[in-house]
């Protein structure tokens, strides 16, 4: 009996060691760097399937779209924007165009509209339906025409974390050039909330949450993004979490 | 008369040292993935009227679990608890059972989907070479083993003196081995990728037939319980059926018969 009674507290002592153990090995920049290769994996095998995310009915509609971000802007030229129902609002499109573009609110409301009732997935794991509607991106990159390496583009948004950092986001231009990829103006049939990004809000209904960038002021073409930032292509991304988020 | 019998082939031994490694680190960080969004919905958006699970802190100190909207105060272990750094915090499950410790999204993420790998891998390997060499034929639970469960339970209970006549795997075995590796694992790994938002994008079916993404969340949970729950009569069964012996049989594939014990495992 003596010996069972040490055999199962061994084994007790070996399932509490998987949480130090671990922990240990999180810390550890080699074993840590070798965990993140698996995102590599994952990003070679889906980013570019093909594949439409599902479109739902109004029914499916969720009562309350939850807020879950940085906080909502709150400088002076944010302030400003929201007193005048963002008239004075432009999207930028610069970089590697061959036609740079800065477009109003009410251009971007006077072109063809596109609605999408999809499921948003955060990467907390909660998921929320809502109506976007707004201006499918390729419709936008069809007009500024980036040049032939051109390889991202870039989401610079008016948000900053209580640090400073700003908000941004990184799309590849298969993903930009997704027919369900949208700068969205509307939600649910009423013009974007602050609070969840008005005027303008990036939805990549296919990846998760954190792609679907709020606050965006600018989108920039460029060849690669590891000069930007923390060098991963989105303020999530900098913070470990994979630049490809469709897993 | 005690002899040594070869009982389980390298690829079988790896298959499980393996999986079970990975299967430790997989319950680790997927609590720790729980936390970031610490209830369960069956519905496919998140649903709070569907709300089957749900452990949060109502206040400082406080740990409060609620299933299918009964509460129970979990303080110290559910809600609240070990933060990880060394002190106590809104926590759904602690520190010492996540991977890492203390909260961190991004990395439990990280080794949730690198040790899904290799346990699929293991799997899947132990899957192919079992079912070519014909071990899984044997393994698998039949009609016919169906009315020897209960003789081999009495058996178990010491209401029989002697099991019902059976081949390598008892047939309790049978089913557990059954359930687990060919009903439970692969159930696991499909509502895990249910979860995925790609996935979702080129195979709408696989989420739906789980009821949506949060189902899926729910059923990927229960899987783990049901899991943990083998885990638990596995690890009773090699404690008490000759720890020794049954640990050199799965560490050198050597097993050494007692007195009228048939070959198989």
């Amino acid at each position: 009996m003596k010996r069972r009674l040490f055999l199962a507290s061994s084994i007790a002592a070996a399932l509490a060691g998987c949480s130090p153990i671990g922990t240990a090995l999180n810390d550890n920049a080699g074993f840590h760097h070798a965990l993140g290769l698996e995102g590599s994996l994952d990003a070679a095998l889906m980013e570019n399937l093909p594949g439409l995310a599902r479109e739902y009915s109004i029914a499916d509609i969720s009562k309350n779209f939850p807020v879950d971000s940085l906080p909502t802007p709150t400088s002076v030229t944010y302030d400003r924007l929201l007193a005048h129902d963002f008239q004075s609002y432009t999207l930028a499109v610069v970089g590697a165009v061959e036609r740079p573009l800065s477009l109003s609110l009410a251009q971007l409301q006077r072109m063809p509209q596109q609605t999408q009732i999809t499921r948003h997935d955060c990467v907390e794991g909660w998921s929320a339906i809502g109506a976007w509607t707004g201006v499918p991106l390729r419709r936008i990159l069809q007009f500024a025409r980036p040049h032939r390496d051109a390889r991202y583009a870039i989401f610079r948004c008016m948000d900053r974390d209580d640090q400073g950092t700003p908000y941004y986001e990184s799309l590849d231009m298969a993903q930009a050039y997704q027919a369900q990829t949208l700068l969205a103006l509307r939600l649910n049939g009423e013009a974007i909330r602050p609070d969840h990004g008005a005027p303008v809000r990036l939805r990549v209904p296919t990846q998760l949450g954190y792609k679907s960038a709020k606050w965006v002021r600018e989108i920039q073409i460029v060849g690669s993004f590891a000069h930007l930032y923390g060098g991963k292509g989105g303020y999530w991304e900098d913070q470990g979490y994979e630049w490809y988020a469709g897993i | 008369m005690q002899r040594l019998v070869y009982r389980y082939a390298l690829l079988t031994r790896l298959a499980h040292w393996f999986g079970a490694i990975a299967v430790a680190v997989l319950i680790s960080s997927g609590l720790q993935i729980f936390n970031a969004a610490p209830y369960l919905d069956a519905a496919d958006r998140s649903t709070p009227t569907r709300r089957v699970l749900s452990i949060d802190s109502p206040a400082d100190g406080i740990g409060r679990t609620t299933i299918f909207g009964h509460s129970f105060t979990t303080t110290g272990f559910l809600g609240w608890g070990s933060d990880g750094n060394g002190g106590e915090g809104a926590r759904a499950f602690p520190g010492w059972l996540t991977i890492p410790a203390y909260q961190d999204l991004a990395d439990g993420r990280r080794w949730h989907f690198f040790f899904a790998w290799i346990a699929s891998l293991a799997w899947l390997s132990w899957l192919v070479s079992s079912a070519v060499k014909g071990n899984l034929a044997e393994m698998i639970l039949r009609p016919s083993d169906l009315h020897k469960l209960w003789p081999m339970q009495a058996y178990y209970l010491r209401l029989r003196r002697d099991p019902p006549p059976h081949g390598s795997y008892n047939p309790l075995q049978k089913a557990a081995y059954t359930f687990v590796l060919l009903v439970l694992a692969p159930l696991i790994l499909l509502t895990g990728l249910a979860l995925s938002p790609g996935i979702d994008a080129i195979a709408h079916p696989l989420t739906m037939i789980f009821g949506g993404r949060q189902f899926a969340r729910l059923w990927h949970f229960v899987g783990m319980l049901l899991f943990v729950g083998f885990v638990c009569v596995h690890i009773f069964q090699v404690l008490t059926q000759g720890f020794f012996n049954q640990m050199r049989s799965m560490i050198s594939g050597w097993y050494r018969l007692r007195e009228h014990e048939s070959v198989g495992p």
